[in-house]
């Protein structure tokens, strides 16, 4: 066979798998042009976008320490041993993070999805509710597939699973060396990210029957005062909800369930109330040391991500028994899954061992049994202001607390006032605090730092709306038209961590923007934080606002992992609104919401890979996202130069190239260094070419007024770059913007129809495919 | 040698890994001259600036009368140019932090009077983690230019840094030292 013929015959074989697994006979929509990709498969979509939202970035050190022919100096344009220059490196270290990101929720998906089939059965029928109709919009654009059964979730985490391997390997010494090439693997691995995400809030929500197709879920308690704490409490922290539902299982089946507080820290806390309407949300990542060394828990269990790593010594600390359950975060402890439960309780109550049990619906039964025994044992009573008081007396301001502080805060400042009986600095600084813990470690007085924020923690207990997962398909229908148009003036997104710089900010900045009719959506620790604040009738955000997917609601999909159905509510868009078919059809999908789709990503505070992921999943799919100052960290953003770039487009319905001079999106990834700054931004970036004149009128008032408002009066000074006819200006602000483009030497310009950046650079996509 | 090494930061935060750290200054007069002889500098202020004072008198007032005393033009990063405004002053430019140093990369970028790129940048306001890693940049991908900081701690990333002050009085003497070396050598 000569070589061609075998490349052929390879290709073939390839179509031939791709079209088995996907059920190519079924006819749901035609097939796109790439169906089940493969890492080169988009990377010519990759290096459009990376053209005009060019990497930035921003190395932690100037070396590379990745393999033995090093340690390699990369500095002043030098090359490693390898032959990696300083830019390769950081795209090799964007890979990385985006890689462990993504395997942790695909390692999430993978438990779940496994563990609920060994319930239910790989047969059991995905339905989420008559409202839902495209279930599972990634699966089906990426892969091609409209899953049926807990089998086809499986199917679709095997391809992540797949092509994780080809990407980590990508890493490896002597392989990749481009910087780009980086990149677009990087956004490959985010692509993959969101259908691990995806495939594992499917699972979870008709495995465990979360809600789904509703706006009004419940409103659960919040806070760290919302724990009875004359009863038993169980606090659960991570992210995989198998064990915190077994918990509760056993609970209801043993008449338990009023007698046994169960409240969550992270992602884990916010699947447990989607399970169960007595469950609390202690709070985000921020609060876990804290609330750990409060000792209130008589049992911690842990899942999977996000938690300490040093919790078993801190359980210990405080007399928490502790139950790890995954096997990605064993701990070093004794496997006591084949154990006896009696005796497993035995140990844990009388000789205070610690556990590993890997069986969830025992470790949910020895976690209520412990629970009872342990807490009638234990005292548990948060130090009094006048005890705080004492112990904050032995500071002497020496300010190693702040030098060891990621955020440089006057800590010392604020003891040394409790000791002098102002608690106010105090709890400010809780307020901002990530709860790292360093300062108390590093304390030559050992003073008990987080013991002392007990009496300057507030006292108060809130209410977050119950994740509600997937948008509804009616919901899209009536709001697809007035993003599209512009009208809507965008989809704000606040996910991830949230504490940093203020916590605050996040309801802020979310609240700002459901009042000017923006559809806000959180998911995970900042839909946590976004309730921790109440106005002057002491009611949340969530009182405050409707929960429905339309101007001015304030939607909590849920945890991490529902992070795809907001990127899934942009898919839902083109294919509802606009008709364009998802299924394997990722390109023109993508392109749409570039173009189209006004919607904007908020990472704020300090997180973990898993940000660097998603956040990377969106901007392949042309949402941008912006970070909060700490998330300099990440290393990488993308980019443009507004006024020197190319921004010319496809005008689809002409079929001509037309350079618009327009900056929009003007970058896929920003960091802003403050709120002020970040709201002003969001409104930007929610500016897309296909708005009507109306829309990027109401787009460009929400832009000047918050400009105004926060940016210290006046008129943006790229104004001019966004107005293309004098009708997209805002009457409110016309005669003033008209002025300024006057003085700015501006010209009309024309208004596209169909913008694309189809037929713009090399793809097998016709530009036909986007003209729906 | 010794004054010419990096100390270790006391915010042991961000501390460099790595071959080429700042050169850290304690000499005023030494950063004055430093800033004299550039060509083109640029004065790129933070919103810390708006949030500290020293002894009632507000960063920013500092930072506008080093600009005053040698003519530096001034970019306005976050929302600072609100109290700038307050105080009479007008900005140059209106750039993030990172998209200004975004620009500050290209040799070929005519800078913020459309002179010509910036021989020397001066960061004064921006907080540490975001400064940090913005000076990283320009270390690594902008070698026709010098960076240096007037914040309080360290910058192991930049040419020239202060170094860690432990008290804001040492920070306060060294502000007020620059600025009458700098209307000396004038």
């Amino acid at each position: 066979m000569t070589e061609v013929a075998e490349k052929k015959e390879k290709k073939t074989r390839r179509q031939r798998e791709v079209e088995k697994l996907i059920r190519a006979e079924d006819q749901w929509e035609p097939i796109g042009a790439t169906p089940m990709p493969e890492i080169p498969d988009l990377r010519n979509w990759d290096m459009r976008l990376l053209k005009t939202y060019a990497p930035w970035y921003a190395p932690f050190c100037d070396l590379c320490c990745f393999c033995t022919y090093g340690k390699c100096d990369l500095t002043e344009c030098r090359r490693g041993a390898c032959g990696i220059d300083i830019a390769g490196q950081q795209g090799r270290i964007i890979l990385l993070a985006c890689c462990m990101g993504m395997s942790a929720h695909a390692g999430h998906a993978r438990h779940i999805i496994d563990y609920l089939i060994e319930r239910h059965g790989e047969d059991y029928k995905i339905d989420l509710g008559s409202n839902v109709a495209v279930e599972a919009p990634h699966i089906r654009t990426v892969l091609g597939l409209k899953p049926e059964t807990l089998g086809d979730l499986r199917t679709a985490i095997e391809y992540v699973e797949r092509e994780l391997i080809h990407l980590v390997s990508a890493l490896h010494t002597g392989q990749e060396g481009s910087y780009l090439d980086y990149e677009s693997k990087a956004l490959h691995a985010g692509m993959l990210d969101h259908v691990g995400m995806e495939a594992a809030d499917i699972a979870q929500i008709v495995g465990f029957k979360y809600p789904t197709s509703v706006a009004d879920t419940p409103l659960a308690g919040l806070g760290l005062a919302s724990i009875d704490t004359a009863k038993p409490m169980i606090l659960v922290i991570g992210h995989n909800p198998a064990s915190s539902t077994n918990v509760i299982d056993y609970l209801r089946q043993n008449n338990l369930y009023d007698k046994i507080e169960v409240g969550g820290i992270c992602c884990t806390a916010l699947e447990t109330t989607r399970y169960s309407d007595s469950a609390k949300v202690i709070g985000p990542l921020s609060r876990q040391l804290y609330y750990v060394r409060t000792g209130m828990a008589d049992v911690i269990m842990t899942d999977e991500q996000c938690i300490r790593t040093d919790i078993v010594e801190e359980a210990k600390k405080v007399g928490s028994a502790l139950i790890a359950t995954s096997d990605k975060a064993c701990y070093g402890l004794e496997d006591a899954t084949e154990k006896d439960i009696d005796e497993i309780v035995r140990q844990i109550v009388e000789e205070g061992k610690q556990f590993l049990i890997l069986d969830h619906a025992k470790a949910g039964e020895v976690a209520v049994k412990v629970a009872l025994k342990l807490a009638p044992q234990r005292k548990k009573v948060l130090i009094s202001e006048s005890e705080a008081q004492e112990l904050a007396k032995v500071c002497r301001e020496c300010e190693i607390c702040e030098r060891v502080c990621p955020n440089l805060f006057s800590i010392g400042h604020g003891i040394r006032q409790v000791g002098q009986g102002n608690f106010e600095p105090l709890r400010q600084l809780f307020d901002q605090c990530i709860g790292c813990g360093k300062c108390e470690e590093e304390c030559p007085r050992h003073i008990p730092i987080f013991k002392i924020m007990q009496a300057a923690a507030s006292k108060d207990t809130f209410k977050v709306r119950v994740g509600r997962g997937p948008i509804m398909d009616t919901e899209i229908r009536n709001v697809g038209a007035p993003i599209v148009l512009g009208t809507i003036p965008g989809v704000v997104a606040f996910v991830g961590c949230s504490n940093l710089p203020d916590i605050d900010d996040v309801v802020e900045m979310a609240e700002e923007f459901a009042k000017r009719k923006y559809i806000v959506v959180l998911s995970g620790c900042a839909a946590m934080v976004a309730g921790m604040k109440k106005d002057a009738d002491g009611l949340t955000i969530y009182e405050r606002y409707p929960g429905n997917f339309d101007a001015g609601g304030v939607v909590n999909v849920g945890s991490c992992v529902a992070n795809a159905h907001i990127t899934g509510a942009a898919m839902k868009i083109a294919n509802i609104f606009a008709t364009l078919p998802l299924r394997g059809n990722y390109e023109v999908i993508a392109d749409y919401i570039l173009n189209r789709v006004g919607a904007v990503g908020v990472a704020w505070g300090a997180y973990s890979q898993k940000a660097a992921s998603i956040a990377t999943g969106c901007n392949r799919l042309g949402i941008p996202v912006l970070l909060g100052p700490h998330s300099s960290k990440y290393r990488r953003l993308y980019l443009s130069k507004k006024g020197e770039d190319d921004w010319r487009v496809m005008d689809g319905r002409k079929a001509e190239v037309v350079d618009t001079g327009e900056p929009s999106p003007e970058h896929l990834l920003y960091v802003t260094e403050t709120k002020e700054k970040a709201m002003v931004m969001i409104s930007k970036l929610c500016i897309r070419k296909n708005d009507t004149p109306q829309g990027r009128g109401i787009k460009l008032n929400h832009y000047i007024s918050l400009y105004k408002k926060y940016m210290g009066g006046g008129l943006p000074d790229d104004l001019h770059l966004y107005v293309r006819t004098d009708r997209d200006l805002p009457i409110v602000y016309k005669k003033e913007a008209m002025a300024y483009l006057k003085e700015v030497g501006w010209k009309p310009k024309p208004v596209l129809s169909l913008p694309t950046l189809i037929g713009t650079y090399p793809s097998k996509v016709p530009l036909e495919a986007v003209i729906h | 040698m010794k004054e010419d090494m990096m100390v270790l930061p006391t915010h042991r935060v961000n501390v460099l890994t790595g071959i080429k750290s700042a050169k850290v200054i304690e000499d005023a007069s030494e950063y004055a001259a430093l800033i004299r002889r550039a060509k083109r500098p640029l004065l790129v202020l933070g919103p810390k600036l708006a949030e500290i004072s020293l002894d009632g008198k507000l960063l920013l007032e500092y930072a506008l009368e080093i600009a005053k005393v040698v003519n530096i033009p001034l970019c306005a990063t976050s929302h600072i140019k609100g109290k700038m405004v307050e105080l009479g002053a007008k900005p140059d430019s209106e750039y993030d932090v990172v998209e200004i140093i975004n620009h500050l990369k290209s040799p070929a970028w005519q800078g913020v009077r459309k002179e010509g790129n910036h021989d020397l940048v001066i960061f004064f306001g921006i907080r540490t983690d975001i400064g940090n890693q913005g000076l990283s940049t320009l270390k690594h991908f902008a070698p026709h230019l010098k960076t240096m900081t007037l914040c309080k701690y360290v910058y192991p990333h930049a040419d020239y840094s202060l170094p860690n002050f432990r008290k804001d009085a040492q920070w306060k003497e060294f502000l007020e030292k620059l600025i009458s070396s700098l209307k000396e050598e004038k």
